[in-house]
């Protein structure tokens, strides 16, 4: 497993041609600009993976059922198990169980010390028995521990991220954002962790990521591949930077804005 | 325990690097029959050890919330206390507190409203068999990677039949071509032999998912203090996946 999604980051990537590339950009720059126009006065949008996977999924409407979101051991153990990838990444820690350990007696000093780093998440962490921060804890350490050791790190190069989101927002209407999120950022490749089914819709979440990258080079360079990776079976599915990702991309967030007519199509 | 546990490192099993595809294609197979008896277009068929191997003892089907399966959430939730901080103080409190904080209110609120002498009662079960797994459990230093609730799901007809499990507890790193983990099942109601099969159907679930097997599997019976430890072996995942087979060939899933 180590091998193989390694393999699939640090691959080399094709060459892409320049002056296809930067038209195919512009178009999808001009679909955005006119759905930020269209969507004047509608309000604020942000689109996400969440948001394509929604609109172009079969479990859309169970999806869309979904309970307000509340913190639970569940929905803290990206930003925990991150948190806890970053310093073992760092060498700030020896294992996932004392990094998710750091991290968590971080929160508590946060809210204690009234730091202005202290975060909702902190608070609620803050918040729970030692009983709860346990059972929050064992969570963050299982997510922690699949991503840590399902990569070679030294194969990866020195010039990682670790779970940052990277926002484009839409030049033509403040109120039009784009999120692309990757667990881990290598110079050449964007590792997503993927959870939940198998889908169709897969390869558009995944081309926001690479969406999102285009628009945010001031040179207009090529962004990395990003790879899905589902921990739970093992599966990986690899999106390389093509034209037809960002026209992907650019449809997909029509569809989600309910904007656009044309059928999102798969990039050959 | 934890010795027979980590066993001889220097002879971890190595296994055919075919055997994992080998048992794909087989439940390949068996899944797309069940994909063209149903339909393109049916609903996924989701396929866990409760539908493979019958629930557990005393679990009665559509009762959601029986003695039983609040027994095991509870013990389950003190279990991953234990191995993450290696203890517990008092076992009820604490194990309403991690099932709290992983969102599973309405259980928590189902068993603050016993009447209390029910409530006194499961009390006293859970302290039980949290001093079996004190008693029982080995502390296990982080390098070994200690996990809990590990979840597999692996999809078989592109998504159309998904089989998929939750390791209480993984350890060790994995190594391409060479069996490193070791997994430890935890039953709090037995039958063995089914709490048995049911590691064998995880340890195939793994092959899948990794490649490789597990190399050792270890069993605690949580009510007794009975366990057991087996090497993992290629017969017991041709016998689970042939049950598999069975199972699509001939289940209720139609």
């Amino acid at each position: 497993m180590a091998d193989r999604l390694t393999d699939a980051l640090v691959a080399p990537l094709a060459d892409v041609d320049p002056s296809s590339w930067a038209a195919t950009l512009e178009e999808a720059k001009g679909t955005l600009a006119g759905l930020a126009v269209r969507r004047a006065g509608a309000g604020p949008f942000r689109v996400t993976g969440h948001e394509i996977r929604a609109a172009l999924s079969s479990d859309a409407t169970e999806l869309a059922a979904q309970l307000p979101f509340a913190w639970s051991a569940r929905t803290s153990r990206r930003a925990l198990g991150l948190a806890a990838v970053r310093l073992l990444v760092a060498g700030d820690a020896r294992s996932p169980v004392e990094a998710v350990r750091a991290r968590l007696e971080e929160s508590c000093h946060w809210v204690r010390d009234g730091s202005p780093c202290a975060s909702q998440l902190d608070r609620w962490l803050a918040g729970l028995s030692p009983a709860g921060r346990a059972a929050v804890g064992a969570e963050a350490v299982t997510w922690a521990t699949r991503l840590w050791c399902a990569l070679d790190w030294p194969a990866l190069g020195s010039t990682l991220t670790i779970g940052r989101d990277r926002w484009w927002d839409s030049p033509h209407s403040a109120l039009l954002a784009l999120r692309g999120r990757a667990e881990v950022r290598t110079d050449r490749a964007n590792l997503v962790v993927l959870s939940g089914p198998r889908r169709e819709s897969v390869r558009a979440e995944l081309a926001l990521v690479t969406l999102v990258d285009s628009l945010r080079a001031r040179d207009g360079a090529v962004p990395g591949r990003v790879v899905g990776w589902w921990p739970d079976s093992g599966h990986l599915v690899r999106v390389e930077p093509e034209p037809a990702v960002l026209t992907l991309g650019a449809e997909a967030v029509g569809l989600v804005l309910g904007a656009a007519g044309a059928p999102v199509r798969s990039p050959a | 325990m934890l010795a027979l546990l980590r066993g001889d490192t220097a002879a971890r099993p190595r296994f055919d690097p075919e055997l994992a595809g080998g048992l794909r294609a087989w439940l390949e197979d068996a899944a797309y029959e069940v994909v063209a008896t149903r339909g393109e277009h049916a609903p996924p068929v989701f396929l866990g050890a409760g539908q493979l191997l019958g629930p557990p003892a005393g679990w009665r089907d559509g009762d959601a919330l029986s003695e039983e399966l609040l027994l095991s959430r509870l013990v389950h939730a003190l279990f991953r206390q234990l191995v993450n901080e290696g203890g517990f103080d008092h076992p009820l409190r604490d194990a309403l507190d991690g099932l709290r904080a992983s969102g599973a209110e309405p259980l928590v609120r189902h068993i603050e409203s016993l009447a209390p002498p029910a409530r006194s009662a499961l009390s006293e079960t859970v302290a039980s068999h949290a001093a079996t797994m004190r008693e029982m459990v080995p502390r296990f230093a982080p390098g070994w990677m200690p996990r809990t609730s590990d979840r597999v799901a692996i999809p078989l007809a592109g998504g159309r039949v998904v089989l998929h499990g939750s390791f209480d507890l993984l350890v060790g790193l994995p190594h391409p071509g060479t069996a490193s983990l070791c997994a430890l099942g935890l039953s709090t109601s037995g039958p063995w032999a089914r709490e048995r099969r049911c590691l064998h159907y995880l340890a195939l679930l793994e092959t899948l998912r990794s490649g490789t097997p597990p190399f050792r599997l270890a069993l605690l019976e949580t009510a007794t203090g009975r366990y057991g430890v087996e090497d993992v072996r290629e017969e017991h995942l041709r016998a689970i996946a042939s049950h598999l087979c069975a199972w699509l060939a001939t289940g209720p899933h139609g």
